[in-house]
């Protein structure tokens, strides 16, 4: 497209188009380049480095980072974590927030295609956790699960007589309660992102599923879901990717910073750990270089995956 | 990954289609009231339940923050005696919470203006005129996408150092300067900025352009005067995430903020801070104070433009 | 955003691409990395002429840094007594203070600029890793320190004024260069009021610990032990001194230096049992999620009997205590009759570690504001400000002690020479990492003891093998 249907000289008018294009990108692409770009770049050479952070010329190890990480128990741990969060986040986060979404859309009194009454409420109260800074919630909800009476959750728990519970202190219960506070935080954004999708849906085609004869299940199941299924494939996606960069809230949030005894690590606060805590900045970097494989492995599957599942209508 | 900035906040995405009818507001009440179904009921006890894990921890820690700290630790429903208010003037005063609020709202400012100003006009060159490279560039600024910046904090921090000493401008943009920080938002969030907008400028119609272009308008003065007025919705729902993104940012301020400079912190650095400070000091209510400080003004602007923010977010869904 | 299937495509496939690239784009700005940051003290450090009033030399119109670690002792203590102390002989330079929780975050970075503050008290949670400073020569060797005259009295040295275990745990590679200035004994602590108001003993045998645990258990009065939870040095540190105890010093040496199966010595797995089975029957409900400050404040509110802890303690909760608490601690039980060491051996070393950046701009005032923290006066107004005692001997002398610092400063005089320490902790602070893990789980129940000692060997052995990693020894 673009304009060069301008009555000009050619020359002319080429000149203008290409300085408008240099002078549009330049300052951008320098930005990136500089801030974004070259750290990258060199991430991945100081990953093949002994480099503990304070020398001035690291040593060269060559693979020696990755052979190590190789046997590095803990690192597994943290990867099998977020594994384990990118199987579950995005399961878990976009079941619930389809689930209201539907219900605000058309889980109303009239008949299967209104929403509730007060649906705007909800889709206002919902989104507050997104609102809300990471270290924040996870300040937060350091203090909901506090182990004894103080605890928001605990405290109850107690005077009732009962055994209070490790949210964050029992190292079977630990990751649970991180996931919770990671899809407490999410939901709400992708209910509103949901509903968005549904309103758009042609009420026709609610009508006519009506007129079949299908009830609200079969309607979420034959009509909603197919036809938001770009949407929810999206929404996948994206809590995939946070799944594997979750970090402040468990940095913030645990004891020993992913404790207890690793049962919350994920494979950032073990990047953070080991460069800003242990200075093995060059380890560190190797383990980050794992997980942007890691994130480039998830890319391409979901890239093959969307692909044949596409659903054209 | 996915450049700092986007994925700390929760990001969004595009629905599906275009080109819908919506059911006017008063249909739908007519339909409500003509079936009043059982679920209905269940419907709303689902969503007040969820309504009340939303809202209670929040509200609690409203509460704990008027507690003194003897009332804290302990029963946790327990209402307090007398509104301790003097644990805010603590937060404010000697946890700094106002300054590290303001310094927020200034580089948020500053990096979600350069973001949408230099995210936009790389966007739309992108999508809209050909050349060579133009492919490269753009996919150059989608893989960002997919970094972890974890990646990049160290070497990072030696760029940040190093623009310190470039003459002139060098002690505006090194480190601990805000000036730094915001050309680092603003790098860390373009590949998003770029990624949606240029799909967004791809989308609209090229007509009234090319009649500007025939009038003999400059390719600069489309853009500005036709093409961003006509990406408006766009640009309102990447500004949103792009300042929930920044606003939410703690690592990278963690990394070139250091603590000979906490006047110029932040307020998710301030926040975790306090709550390491109680470690020491074991002043848990100005630890709630300052919580409810930093929840409180997002929560107002957040009501307050609710109804902005989610058409926002939708607009770029729906367009 | 509307929603083109193909965009969304075009950002997978273009983060699959940035895979192929950017290791290429790596390999070509190789030579950018670290040392771009560089600099460092190109220029040699200023000095002034040697004066008797000014024995290392330092030059007298040349700013510095202290930096200041804003934990337990807060920062206060430099700013009146340390600082004025300096400037009072120094009053052209001029003294700029910064005061951080987070060390490491906060001048990790200065250090790889080459940009560091001259004198650092690093400590605390975030304190910087001294392995990989001495490493680098980051530390400033301050042997001069030691042989120049003391501030109090030109004809004693500064080295004949500190104990000489500050000495020995300051030295790195055979060089002193970490300043212990405060001297920490651990024990076991408790309340004067609530002991005497319920009859209770210090127990001086592992079998009266046990029966006293027992006892205050069953009277229903309060939970007999605690720790924090969340830092579980804070019973290992317990564990560590028992095992020395029973089976001697050489316990803790081995350890310290990455032994072949020093974690799995007899002492070592005997004194993990013992406290293991303390976790079991005898802990606070909920210890396991509570911090030093939570267990602390419950202490302070005689909620549970007894916890361990270094001789900060009183200092740290100076605000939650009450009036006639009456804090006290006693050193560890003897454990049977065959232990190696006698009944009052403590774990006591000085702590709270200070260092002069070799590679800043004005190493020479950092030692000479060492100087000033050696002396009578530096010393002693500084343990009566936060409650502890320093390195400096006799510097407590004459001044007014609380009374858990008075109960600490006995114990450590009725120990004698029978003092322990282990120093991995400040060494390797990733074997610090798992035994601290791993420990809070022995405590839990959920680690048995063989599994325990297995665990933190295996990591031992690993940082044994590791070679970016720098070995000492001791």
């Amino acid at each position: 497209m673009s304009g060069t249907a301008r009555p000009a000289g050619p020359n002319r008018v080429a000149f203008a188009r290409a300085r408008f294009i240099a002078g549009f990108l330049a300052l951008p692409v320098l930005l990136y380049l500089i801030y974004v770009i070259s750290p990258y770049a060199q991430a991945f050479h100081i990953a093949m480095t002994n480099w503990r952070g304070v020398s001035a010329s690291p040593a060269f190890v060559g693979l020696e980072n990755f052979r190590r990480l190789l046997g590095d128990g803990v690192f597994w741990t943290a990867v099998g974590h977020n594994g384990l969060l990118l199987l579950l986040l995005p399961v878990l986060t976009i079941a619930i927030a389809l689930f209201f979404a539907f219900l605000l859309n058309a889980g109303g009194s009239g008949g299967g295609v209104s929403g509730v009454a007060g649906s705007r409420f909800y889709r206002v109260i919902f989104f507050f956790p997104q609102v809300l800074a990471v270290a924040i919630v996870a300040v937060l909800f350091q203090q909901v699960l506090r182990p004894d009476r103080s605890g928001m959750l605990n405290g109850p728990l107690i005077a009732l007589g009962l055994r209070p519970v490790g949210f964050l202190s029992d190292p079977r219960l630990a990751f649970w309660s991180i996931l919770a506070v990671l899809v407490w935080q999410a939901v709400g954004f992708y209910v509103v992102l949901f509903s968005a999708g549904m309103a758009s849906i042609p009420r026709e085609m609610y009508e006519a599923a009506q007129i079949d004869g299908a009830g609200r299940a079969q309607m979420f199941f034959r009509v909603t879901l197919p036809l938001l299924w770009d949407t929810v494939q999206v929404g996948w996606i994206y809590l995939g990717i946070a799944a594997l960069d979750v970090f402040a809230i468990v940095w913030v949030m645990t004891a020993e910073h992913g404790g207890p005894d690793h049962s919350t690590t994920v494979m950032a606060a073990e990047i953070y750990r080991n460069a800003f805590q242990y200075f093995k900045f060059g380890y560190a970097s190797a383990m980050g270089v794992v997980l942007f494989f890691f994130t480039v492995a998830f890319a391409v599957a979901a890239l093959r995956l969307s692909r044949r599942e596409r659903i054209e209508f | 990954m996915g450049g700092a900035m986007v994925t700390e906040t929760a990001n969004t995405g595009g629905t599906g289609r275009s080109g819908r009818t919506r059911l006017s507001r008063s249909a739908a009440r007519q339909r409500r009231r003509a079936r009043l179904g059982p679920l209905s009921g269940l419907s709303h006890v689902a969503l007040a339940v969820w309504t009340v894990l939303v809202v209670v921890p929040i509200l609690w820690t409203f509460l704990a923050s008027v507690k003194t700290e003897d009332e804290i630790f302990g029963s946790a429903w327990s209402m307090p005696a007398a509104l301790r208010w003097d644990n805010w003037g603590r937060a404010w005063e000697q946890a700094h919470i106002g300054r590290y609020m303001l310094n927020s709202v200034i580089v948020v400012a500053f990096g979600t203006f350069g973001t949408m100003l230099l995210g936009s006009m790389a966007a739309y060159v992108l999508a809209r005129y050909r050349f060579r490279g133009n492919r490269a560039i753009y996919l150059l600024f989608v893989s960002g996408l997919a970094f972890p910046v974890y990646l990049a904090l160290t070497p990072l921090f030696f760029v940040v150092q190093n623009m310190g000493s470039v003459p002139l401008v060098g002690p505006l943009i090194g480190l601990d300067t805000r000036g730094g920080l915001v050309l680092v938002y603003i790098a860390y969030s373009l590949p998003f900025t770029v990624f949606f907008l240029s799909a967004f400028f791809r989308t609209l119609p090229g007509a009234v352009a090319e009649a500007a272009f025939v009038d003999g308008a400059s390719h600069s003065r489309v853009f500005f005067q036709i093409m961003l007025p006509m990406a408006r919705p766009g640009i309102v729902s990447i500004t949103i995430f792009n300042i929930l993104g920044q606003w939410n940012q703690y690592q990278i301020p963690l990394v070139l903020l250091s603590g000979q400079s906490k006047d110029k912190w932040v307020l998710t650095q301030g926040i975790a801070d306090i709550s390491t400070a109680a470690g020491y000091d074991a002043d848990w209510a100005a630890l709630f104070a300052a919580l409810s400080m930093a929840i409180l003004p997002m929560l107002v602007v957040y009501t307050v433009f609710q109804r902005q923010i989610q058409a926002g977010l939708t607009a770029g869904a729906l367009k | 955003m509307a929603d083109h299937p193909l965009s969304r495509r075009e950002l997978l496939r273009s983060a699959a691409l940035a895979g192929l690239l950017l290791p290429a784009a790596g390999a070509l700005s190789a030579c950018a990395s670290p040392a771009g940051g560089g600099g460092g003290a190109a220029s040699p450090a200023p000095t002034g002429p040697k004066t008797a009033a000014n024995p290392l030399g330092i030059a007298e119109d040349r700013p510095f840094e202290v930096v200041i670690f804003d934990g337990g002792y807060g920062d206060a203590y430099a700013r009146t007594i340390h600082e004025p102390l300096f400037t009072g002989k120094h009053g052209k330079v001029q003294i700029k203070h910064t005061a951080t929780k987070e060390i490491a975050k906060t001048l990790q970075p200065r250090f790889a600029g080459g940009n560091p503050p001259e004198f650092i008290n690093n400590s605390g949670d975030n304190a910087m890793d001294f392995g990989a400073l001495a490493q680098d020569g980051q530390l400033q060797d301050l042997t001069e320190l030691l042989d120049a005259p003391s501030w109090d009295d030109p004809n004693v040295k500064v080295r004949d004024t500190i104990l000489p275990s500050a000495v020995e745990l300051g030295t790195y590679d055979g060089k002193y260069c970490v300043l212990e200035y405060a001297n920490t004994v651990w024990g076991i602590w408790y309340s004067k009021k609530l002991f005497d108001d319920n009859g209770w003993q210090v127990p001086k045998t592992w079998d009266e610990f046990t029966a006293l645990c027992e006892k205050i258990k069953k009277s229903g009065e309060c939970a007999p032990f605690t720790y924090a939870g969340k830092h579980p040095f804070y019973i290992y540190e317990t564990i560590l001194t028992l095992a020395a105890k029973i089976g001697g010093v050489d316990v803790l040496k081995n350890i310290d230096n990455l032994q072949p199966g020093a974690w799995k010595a007899g002492a070592v797995a005997t004194a993990a049992g013992a406290f293991a089975e303390i976790g079991a029957k005898y802990l606070m409900e909920g210890t396991e999620g509570l911090d030093h400050i939570q267990t602390q404040t419950a202490h302070n509110k005689y909620q549970v009997a007894m916890l361990p802890c270094g001789s900060w303690l009183e200092n740290e909760q100076k605000d939650s205590t009450p009036e006639d608490f009456g804090y006290a601690m006693f050193p560890l039980p003897s454990f049977s009759g065959s232990d190696a060491l006698p009944y009052g051996t403590v774990h006591s070393r000085p702590g709270e570690e200070y260092f002069v950046a070799a590679k800043s701009a004005n190493p020479r005032a950092g030692m000479e504001y060492m100087r000033a923290m050696l002396s009578k006066e530096g010393a002693g107004k500084f343990s009566e400000l936060v409650s502890a005692l320093t390195v400096v001997k006799g510097a407590a002398e004459g001044r007014t002690l609380t009374p858990g610092l008075e109960s600490a400063a006995g114990a450590l005089s009725q120990a004698g020479t029978n003092v322990t320490y282990f120093r991995f902790r400040q060494w390797y602070k990733e074997l610090h990492d798992e035994v601290a893990a791993a420990t809070g789980q022995l405590m839990a129940g959920r680690l048995k003891v063989d599994a325990w000692a297995d665990r933190i060997q295996k990591k031992s052995d690993e940082i044994k093998d590791d070679s970016s990693v720098k070995k000492f020894t001791r």
